[in-house]
């Protein structure tokens, strides 16, 4: 029963991580996206919060009190509230999603409306699930219990992320389906397509990191990666890692459909592309997906090619709870380099068609990967 | 003390092919039916691994892993094959289907 | 009776009457995706955690989202009576009945459920692997040329310039 609790907990923490990276990627779009066009992006929400007359009051005994909270509790905050407004936060974390909860919820006329309601939980649904098998610390001992700080501490963790890349393609099908138009069956299948050509690459070269570690388990994983720089997964058997580390670049933007693989959701071709139909929360919920997903990617090329926790130049003590925060800290700082580097490439680069996108999927990554997964064998045969 | 419940899994194994087969046999909708084979597949995949686990060894598993790589290559041919029928026949019934020529 | 057995019995059990008993074909494929995943938990449940993956991503990953793709290209529509005439569900229904009475008799009073310590066999990735390349390689090998095989034949069959000479 412990056991059981214990995991409640933890999936609740991961939970709460999850949707925090995925409101930090809604705010480094937001803002990141305007720098990046040389605009200044949302910055007015929020910031003419003032204290002005808030608690004021006449009464010469309630003074004193008033003077106090309003000097040193309210006056603080509202400039730090101020300060975030000015930056995007208050418009993108608030605003946006208050206007989406708020909105109009419709569906089309003809439709099964469970279904079309099924749509976005089918998206959003696996990504949220990988990110049970993700180790986020090094294990510590805190209060004399050794905590893992993973919520599925199952053998198997790649394969169950290849498993819910998999059911994320259910979201898209079912999304366009229930829109019940042309357009939005078309983006559907077009995104649905993209999805399983690229995830022939991709389990292709998780199979090729799997051969180095020689294990499926992904806490494994990134405890062989400990001790030096060179430990790296990203610089074994080299160029293999360097390679087996681009494939999955590529794939993990085509596979949450960003950067220039957007196809399907171009604004500027079909309509919204599968999410036409949807509006207010269901919208929200498959933009929220796909930032959680982007986090989720960051995470999967941390864990197996930059060392997920192990700080670059420094052994940390095992089992203490200050290296376990440490880990999560260096951890969290390479999840957003990531997670950055996504956004700029999405908002730098145009979009290919789709020809030249299946090209890449089928004619250029599957053979590159099959190529690296032959040389990366024959490596590790030789050494 | 952990109870073995591999002969719940067959039971269960058992009723989901009767309900595979029964759908099989009055399903009109070429694909459905098909996925009623599916049904039975699965069911068949459930008796092996219960069975495996209860004689001990790993082969049962080992067949599931064939029994699955077959069962893919049928859906890709079965489905080709009613995509086929259909662009010919207009229709998905079975009952259509009722002549060697078309 | 555990917990687990009783949860996953009514999901596969459900799911099954739900592909079979309904009119709509894309709800029959949505339920037969909910199966698969049953199936996937009694892999995991029966301790063989590979195979539960690959059903995962083979099944509903791959052959569900296959059937479904074909459901909308074809715009399958609803029946309106889904279980034939009542003598063909009369004869079905006697028949399966005495399959399951018959087989289950054999199996169950063969193999009675037993209080006992649950094998330590897990299916692991390594455990199966190593089988299926050492005792198992020529199926493991032959079923590499099946899918091309169903491949080729399936890229074929599903062509649309089909006759006159095709490309």
């Amino acid at each position: 029963m412990n056991a059981v609790i214990g995991i409640f907990i933890k999936g609740f923490i991961v939970q709460q991580v999850t949707l925090g990276l995925a409101s930090f990627c809604t705010w480094v779009e937001r803002k990141g996206s305007a720098l990046i066009q040389d605009r200044v992006g949302a910055n007015r929400a929020g910031t003419n919060l003032v204290v002005g007359d808030l608690l004021k009051t006449n009464n010469l005994f309630l003074k004193p009190f008033s003077l106090a909270i309003r000097l040193l509790v309210l006056a603080p905050v509202f400039a730090v509230i101020r300060f975030l407004g000015s930056i995007g936060v208050i418009n993108t974390l608030l605003n946006d999603a208050l206007k989406a909860l708020l909105k109009e919820d419709f569906v089309p006329a003809g439709t099964n409306v469970f279904l079309h309601a099924l749509g976005p939980f089918m998206a959003v649904f696996p990504v949220f699930l990988a990110f049970a098998v993700i180790p986020l610390a090094p294990d510590a001992v805190i209060f004399g219990v050794p905590i893992r700080f993973q919520v599925a501490e199952i053998s198997t963790g790649v394969l169950f992320l290849l498993a819910m890349g998999s059911i994320a393609v259910y979201g898209v099908v079912l999304a366009g389906w229930t829109g019940n138009n042309k357009f939005s069956l078309m983006g559907a299948l077009r995104a649905a397509a993209q999805m399983i050509s690229y995830e022939l690459a991709m389990g292709i070269a998780f199979a090729t990191i799997v051969l180095h570690f020689s294990t499926f388990d992904l806490y494994q994983i990134i405890d062989a990666q400990g001790g030096s720089l060179f430990n790296w997964g990203v610089w074994f058997m080299f160029p293999t890692g360097f390679i087996a580390f681009i494939i999955l670049f590529i794939v993990g933007m085509a596979e949450t459909k960003r950067g220039p693989f957007d196809l399907p959701e171009s604004e500027s071709e079909l309509v919204a592309g599968y999410f036409t139909e949807y509006s207010g929360m269901k919208f929200l919920l498959f933009w929220l997906g796909e930032f959680a997903e982007i986090a989720l990617f960051s995470i999967v090329l941390t864990t197996f090619f930059f060392g997920g926790w192990h700080v670059p130049f420094v052994t940390l003590p095992e089992g203490a709870w200050w290296a376990a925060l440490i880990g999560h800290g260096v951890f969290m700082g390479k999840v957003l380099f990531f997670c950055v580097l996504q956004i700029t490439i999405r908002w730098t680069l145009p979009r290919f068609r789709y020809d030249q996108l299946m090209n890449i999927g089928w004619k250029m990554l599957l053979p590159l990967s099959i190529i690296n997964l032959l040389a990366a064998a024959v490596f590790k045969l030789l050494s | 003390m952990n109870m073995d419940y591999s002969g719940h899994y067959v039971l269960l194994s058992l009723v989901m092919f009767a309900i595979g087969a029964t759908g099989f046999v009055v399903r009109r909708n070429a694909i459905v039916a098909f996925m009623c084979l599916e049904l039975m597949l699965n069911a068949a995949n459930i008796a092996f691994v219960a069975l495996s686990r209860r004689v001990g060894n790993l082969d049962g598993e080992i067949v599931v892993f064939f029994v699955m790589v077959v069962a893919a290559a049928e859906a890709a041919v079965g489905l080709a094959i009613i995509l086929a029928m259909f662009r010919n026949l207009e229709s998905t019934e079975t009952s259509e289907a009722s002549q060697l020529r078309l | 009776m555990s917990i687990v057995v009783v949860c996953l019995g009514a999901l596969l059990i459900g799911s099954a009457l739900g592909v079979v008993l309904s009119k709509n074909p894309i709800h029959s494929a949505l339920f037969l995706v909910a199966n698969l995943v049953g199936v996937a938990c009694v892999f995991g449940a029966l301790g063989a955690h590979f195979l539960a993956m690959v059903q995962i991503i083979v099944y509903a990953g791959a052959i569900m989202v296959l059937v479904i793709f074909v459901l909308m290209l074809l715009n399958a529509k609803s029946e309106q009576r889904t279980l034939g005439t009542y003598f063909q569900l009369i004869g079905a229904g006697v028949a399966s009945l005495i399959f399951i009475g018959v087989v289950g008799q054999e199996v169950l009073v063969q193999w009675p459920v037993q209080v006992g310590p649950a094998e330590a066999l897990v299916g692991s990735v390594e455990a199966v692997g190593q089988l299926l390349y050492t005792e198992y390689l020529l199926p493991f090998e032959a079923a590499g040329v099946l899918l091309m095989a169903a491949l080729v034949g399936a890229a074929m069959l599903a062509k649309t310039n089909y006759g006159k000479g095709g490309r």
